[in-house]
């Protein structure tokens, strides 16, 4: 169905462009540090697309939305490093999408408490694969810069755990609320 | 319109570095990237501070926009400076500050990676200041043509890219308007606590996503009334030319590359 193709490729555009501005729009990230970090929307409208279109959609909305964190001003120290933290960890955030039928099938029986779980272990396991490629990324970006024998490792560990559990946290309940209110937005 | 600066940091511009042709800036950019990390002596360095520094001067970009551009990284190249300064104990030393010993290799090294970091944020900063993101989709849609070989969707991607470029300012207006909308409303985005703004940003998200999904699908409708089929023997408004300057940029770069291997300790 050629028809259908044209509408995912609309949609994951359109998509993509939404977290972007979530990501940048200042009101509506949470200030987590005094220092910057803050966590922001982002993830959702990628995890909306998985769900909706499976994992290719998410994919394909995570990739262009790591494609525009580059765009809009990125940490680029090594090739492999930009790769990770941008195009494998953006792009493996779409793997949520692998829950995608069960999720509609807990919606079409309209068990709610059902698709709340599967919407969570779908948000948790974009969530753990966005972060070990940054977390990889990151022995890259420290190591390449700490002095011999620090523990890169843990640095970013901490860094991305700091706030990568956050935002984690903070997709899964925007999006199992969104869906409750509005469970039309994954029905194509 | 503050709206058309949305994405990246363009600043418009006629400069040498500006009339470059886009796949010419990423690709130098990609091979700088990888250059950088064999620098390991003073002229060395240098030779990579006067290229990276020679861009940015012949950018004519206003220094305010490229500061703006390495401020969130200025910290970490300062914390990079001291880490080495204290982490490092070889070589001489050099100042005795109230038993904290400051050692020579310390300094250099310290001096060196900061040096490289700094280094590394100028050039890559300078392509999106210089580059209109439009040029930069098409640039990236022609370096990954050879993709298309193993069925990369590339044409699709760079289709994506562009609708996207085009509906971040429409969906920005949105994105006010409906905020605007509900704070009259009473729903408060700014303050609370945790619940209450997570509570507050379903009724901005909710809209939000039906009106991106009531466009999504009028613009998949127009595409197909129009008979967009994929990439095949579609053509371009702008197309891409490498011009007398590019051959200058590869001939200095490719001088670069020789230097930097004649300098090397």
């Amino acid at each position: 169905m050629r028809s259908k193709r044209i509408l995912i490729l609309v949609e994951v555009a359109i998509f993509s462009a939404l977290a972007l501005l979530l990501d940048v729009i200042p009101f509506l990230s949470f200030k987590l540090w005094a220092q910057g970090g803050s966590v922001s929307f982002a993830m959702v409208p990628v995890f909306l697309m998985a769900f909706r279109w499976g994992v290719k959609g998410g994919v394909a909305t995570g990739l262009l939305l790591g494609f525009y964190q580059v765009l809009t001003g990125a940490y680029i120290i090594t090739v492999l490093q930009t790769f990770l933290d941008y195009f494998v960890a953006f792009g493996v955030l779409g793997i949520a999408g692998i829950v995608s039928r069960p999720v509609w099938q807990a919606i079409k029986e309209e068990k709610k408490k059902a698709f709340v779980f599967w919407i969570f272990i779908g948000c948790l396991v974009g969530s753990v694969l966005r972060f070990i490629g940054h977390f990889a990324a990151g022995i890259i970006f420290y190591g390449s810069f700490a002095p011999e024998g620090q523990p890169v490792w843990l640095y970013s560990l901490l860094y991305n755990g700091g706030y990568m559990l956050p935002a984690f946290i903070l997709s899964a309940i925007v999006i199992s609320l969104l869906i409750v209110q509005r469970p039309k937005l994954l029905i194509r | 319109m503050s709206n058309s600066m949305i994405i990246g940091q363009y600043v418009p511009g006629e400069s040498f570095v500006h009339r470059l042709d886009p796949r010419s800036k990423i690709a130098i950019i990609f091979f700088f990237v990888l250059i950088v990390f064999f620098a390991n002596s003073v002229m060395s360095y240098g030779l990579l501070a006067l290229f990276a520094i020679g861009a940015a001067a012949s950018s004519k970009v206003p220094l305010p926009y490229i500061m703006k551009g390495l401020k969130p990284v200025w910290f970490l190249i300062i914390f990079t400076f001291l880490l080495h300064l204290i982490v490092t104990k070889e070589g001489d030393v050099l100042y005795n500050l109230w038993g904290w010993k400051i050692y020579e290799e310390g300094l250099v090294q310290g001096a060196a990676i900061s040096l490289r970091f700094f280094l590394l944020i100028l050039v890559t900063s300078l392509l999106t200041l210089t580059t209109t993101p439009i040029e930069i989709t098409d640039a990236i849609e022609e370096l990954l043509g050879p993709l298309k070989k193993i069925r990369f969707p590339v044409h699709e991607l760079a289709l994506m890219m562009s609708i996207s470029l085009r509906f971040i300012p429409t969906l920005m207006q949105e994105t006010e308007k409906i905020s605007k909308a509900q704070a009259s409303r009473g729903v408060d985005f700014r303050t609370g606590s945790f619940k209450d703004r997570i509570k507050a940003v379903i009724p901005l998200l909710v809209p939000l996503f039906v009106s991106a999904f009531k466009r999504a699908e009028e613009l998949a409708m127009a595409m197909e009334a129009r008979g967009y089929r994929g990439g095949e023997g579609r053509t371009k408004l702008r197309e891409l030319s490498i011009s007398k300057l590019d051959y200058y940029l590869y001939a200095l770069f490719i001088l670069l590359i020789i230097g930097l291997f004649l300098t090397r300790s």
